[in-house]
């Protein structure tokens, strides 16, 4: 009961904030010093003629107030219309459908083989603090935090993809194809997150209940695993929560390079164009995703710590 | 016990989440290879009845966008190599400018050089069967003029007073004035090439959208899935020379380099098109050995406009020291690595009346410094930059910030004009803030190309003299400036073509001697290809392709 209630109260406060990132976007797109209606025709390659401009801006409904725009754009969102883009004449929804779900499992499975890899390697580097193993983590956490993302990608399309044609270069047309891409955008965060776990869990083994879990009899790993990972493990909760949303707005790179029509590549082409109705709805439905993964984040710890809650509530009175 | 139960719940519920994402992406696999795509695919049935005896000679490559919906009449995201290889005009742009009939056997203009009289080809279907005719002419000329402001950038869309159908195979156009690049412009690629009836929507018009893309041209799209891949074939009722090959295949590769990867894998047969691969790159295939390569000629000019306006430009000779000051070949080979022509004219003398025997500035750093001198522009000792009446020699050069080839030539300026004692300071902008820029003509040197072959140099003349994009603005300190731009109106009315070879002599010569351009190089199409693909050869228009003469022979 007191978790649905904490639930319900961050979901409320989500509100204010989706309006305040569709307000801030709205406004910040029109303050820019380029019309939309020249970009089309710079993009077009045909010299911008005044009668195209005005052509122009009223077929992308530029021509009417500023508020007008706005009013109208709200209520659009209320219905879950996020309007038309200025370029693909398509509606936003239904290209952010086609686009979302690529980059939604790209997001995922990083994240999901970024904690696969690093919990266990968190763990090893822990028990064996400063030895060989710790040194071996210690490397690749820095290789991970200093290698960039589009090298990586390079190496990997070069390596196992052209040399040994283990997957596929381009594309997204079955999980193979997200193998290589996935396993980019999850090595910066295997090393940031083995990195927080393994300082998680050594602060945790000095805590005093460790010293009478082995008063208990148990074992260095046992204790580890079932008494201190529990609290170790949220920092890397927390980190993954807010990398969650920057998954999703982090992907152009990658999805660029191994051609996958997702959101990434799409947004930025979006901005190069002033595709104002793209980038507002863009914009809206990633700070949706950010607060989404900081409330998922959130519950699961309050799942992991039942404290938080109850913590929440009292200060709330 | 229960804490094991409760690890064990949560692997299972990890590995299921796990298999949750990858079913998602499986599915996906799924929607991908299905042919009933949302888009024009749907459409285009009639193509896949090539002979499946017939031998595959299917060709792949790639291109950074989705080649849009394939509307012949608007513009982005239809991609122009798309909508110029699947439709076709009344007249097509040859070599050197050279006009030949396509969809029209021949042409008769009227005496006074206001009516153009179109004898159709009889021989043409549309690829839903219907017969190519003066009243499908029409139907396109009606959309297409319903949208004259969107247009309005074609000289000849503003000048078109009325359009007739004389009979069956006979169309004849009006034009309000006299207007000799007519014929020139019905080679473009957009919005003048032709949809069959049944691609109209209900209202006729296609501003907004087709219902499919029904062409009388070489290729029918097959098979498409925005944003991946689409496939086209051969139309094998095409009434003119087929094509070699049976199938193309266009990936969309937005990255360059993996482009070139995918190129190395064999997963594309050919890379074509300007700036599709880093020039770099394009080296290493040449170099390695693996591969054909091929530079096409002069597409267009990559120059600096110089604004006359103000500042030290406003003065003749600081600009004709600018002409002899920066090493132009050294830009082209270590810029470009040869693969841009250095340019010593603003129009490459390949184009229709470009060719005018003007002197090229030489590379001469003295010449460069006598003409400061000469200008009042004096090195005081000790310093680096020239002064004139205590203020230093400093002028501002915008270019594109993003653009591979602008940055490195923008620096290599900057130190050639350090030589002569000019300080140039760089302003590397986005897109857009450069348009904007240019347009206010807000800067001293920018970079700039023209529209090339087969809009100029009629479209070059037109955007010097139209106020608002820039040039026009930049040429007001010139004292001839309105005798000028009088010229370049003239010349576009002129139906003489001795009168016009001397109008263009003239403007030319003397935008060549006020030197308020900086030609660089000329802008070139590259093709890269394993040696099992053989008859490349680049056609003359700048937006069309070469898949008509290309072939495979493993």
């Amino acid at each position: 009961m007191k978790l649905y209630s904490y639930v319900w109260k961050r979901i409320l406060t989500m509100v204010p904030v989706l309006l305040g990132a569709s307000f801030v976007s709205f406004l910040l797109l029109r303050l820019t010093p380029v019309d939309p209606a020249k970009a089309y025709l710079s993009v077009s390659n045909i010299r911008p003629t005044e009668e195209a401009i005005q052509a122009i801006r009223s077929q992308l409904g530029l021509d009417v107030p500023f508020w007008t725009q706005y009013a109208n754009w709200l209520w659009q969102l209320c219905r879950f219309d996020f309007g038309t883009s200025f370029f693909s004449k398509l509606s936003v929804g239904s290209e952010f459908m086609n686009r979302l779900p690529i980059t939604a499992a790209l997001a995922l499975v990083s994240l999901l083989l970024a904690i696969a890899v690093s919990v266990p390697l968190g763990i090893v580097s822990a028990l064996g603090k400063n030895r060989p193993i710790d040194h071996i983590c210690r490397f690749l956490a820095f290789l991970g935090a200093s290698l960039p993302q589009f090298w990586l990608a390079y190496m990997l399309i070069y390596f196992l993809s052209v040399k040994m044609d283990w997957f596929p270069l381009q594309g997204a047309e079955s999980w193979r194809y997200y193998v290589l891409p996935s396993f980019t955008l999850a090595f910066s965060l295997i090393a940031t997150y083995s990195r927080l776990l393994r300082a998680g869990l050594l602060e945790g083994l000095e805590e005093p209940f460790v010293l009478y879990a082995r008063a208990r009899g148990l074992g260095t790993y046992a204790i580890l695993t079932k008494h201190v990972l529990r609290h170790a493990v949220r920092p890397v909760v927390t980190a993954a929560g807010m990398n969650l949303g920057k998954l999703f707005t982090g992907t152009v790179i990658v999805e660029q390079i191994f051609g996958m029509p997702g959101m990434g590549g799409f947004f930025l082409e979006s901005v190069f164009h002033r595709d104002y109705p793209v980038i507002q709805s863009y914009i809206f439905v990633m700070a949706f995703v950010f607060v989404l993964g900081n409330l998922a984040a959130d519950l699961i710890q309050a799942w992991i710590d039942p404290r938080l809650t109850r913590f929440e509530e009292k200060g709330g009175k | 016990m229960y804490r094991n139960w409760k690890s064990l719940k949560a692997i299972v519920l990890f590995t299921l989440i796990f298999s949750l994402v990858l079913a998602g992406c499986q599915s996906n696999n799924n929607n991908a290879a299905s042919p009933e795509s949302s888009g024009p695919a749907s459409t285009a049935g009639s193509a896949s009845s090539t002979n499946a005896a017939a031998e595959d000679k299917t060709l792949t490559i790639s291109w950074p966008k989705d080649i849009g919906p394939l509307n012949p009449h608007q513009y982005t995201p239809n991609e122009f190599f798309a909508q110029g290889m699947y439709y076709e005009p009344l007249i097509d742009y040859g070599e050197g400018g050279k006009l030949v009939p396509k969809l029209a056997e021949s042409w008769d203009i009227s005496e006074d050089g206001k009516t153009y009289t179109f004898h159709l080809r009889q021989d043409v279907k549309f690829t839903d069967g219907s017969v190519f005719d003066a009243n499908v002419v029409q139907k396109n000329f009606d959309t297409i003029l319903a949208n004259r402001d969107m247009h309005s950038w074609l000289g000849v869309i503003a000048q078109i007073d009325k359009t007739e159908v004389v009979d069956a195979n006979t169309f004849k156009i009006t034009l309000k004035n006299q207007y000799y690049p007519a014929l020139q412009e019905f080679a473009v690629v957009r919005p003048l090439r032709f949809l069959g009836a049944a691609g109209f929507p209900d209202d006729g018009n296609t501003a907004e959208t087709i219902k499919s893309p029904i062409t009388t041209g070489q290729w029918v799209l097959s098979e498409y899935k925005k944003d991946e891949v689409a496939v086209f074939t051969r139309n094998d009722n095409y009434w003119g020379t087929k094509p070699k090959i049976n199938k193309l295949v266009v990936k969309v590769i937005p990255d360059p380099e993996a482009r070139v990867l995918a190129l190395e894998k064999g997963d594309i047969d050919l890379i074509y098109g300007e700036g599709t691969i880093s020039l770099d790159a394009f080296v290493n295939l040449r170099d390695s050995g693996k591969f054909e390569t091929s530079v096409s000629d002069a597409l267009a000019s990559r120059a600096l406009i110089v604004n006359t306006t103000k500042g030290p430009f406003a003065d003749q000779n600081v600009r004709l020291a600018l002409q002899h000051a920066v090493n132009k070949q050294a830009l082209v080979d270590g810029v470009t690595n040869g693969v841009e022509k250095l340019a010593d004219t603003i129009i490459a003398s390949n184009f229709p009346y470009a060719n005018v025997g003007l002197k090229a500035y030489d590379y001469n750093v003295e010449t460069a410094k006598s003409l400061l001198d000469q200008a009042g522009w004096m090195l005081p000792d000790g310093k680096t930059f020239r002064e004139k009446d205590g203020k230093q020699l400093q002028i501002e050069l915008v270019y594109m910030g993003d653009d591979e080839v602008e940055k490195p030539m923008a620096t290599a300026i900057q130190s050639d004009l350090k030589q002569i004692g000019i300080d140039l300071k760089l302003t590397g902008l986005e897109r857009q803030l450069r348009n904007k820029r240019m347009e206010a003509a807000d800067s001293d040197l920018l970079f700039w190309s023209t529209y090339g072959a087969p809009y100029d140099p009629h479209n070059f003349v037109s955007t010097n003299y139209e106020p608002g994009y820039g040039i026009y603005e930049s040429q007001q300190g010139l004292s001839m400036a309105k005798e000028l731009h009088q010229q370049m109106k003239d010349v576009l009315l002129t139906t003489d073509e001795t009168e016009r070879q001397k109008l263009y002599t003239s403007i030319f010569k003397t935008l060549h001697e006020q030197a308020v351009y900086l030609p660089i190089s000329y802008l070139t199409s590259i093709a890269v290809y394993p040696k099992y693909v053989t008859g490349l050869k680049f056609p003359a228009h700048r937006d069309e392709t070469p898949f008509d003469t290309l072939d495979i022979q493993k």
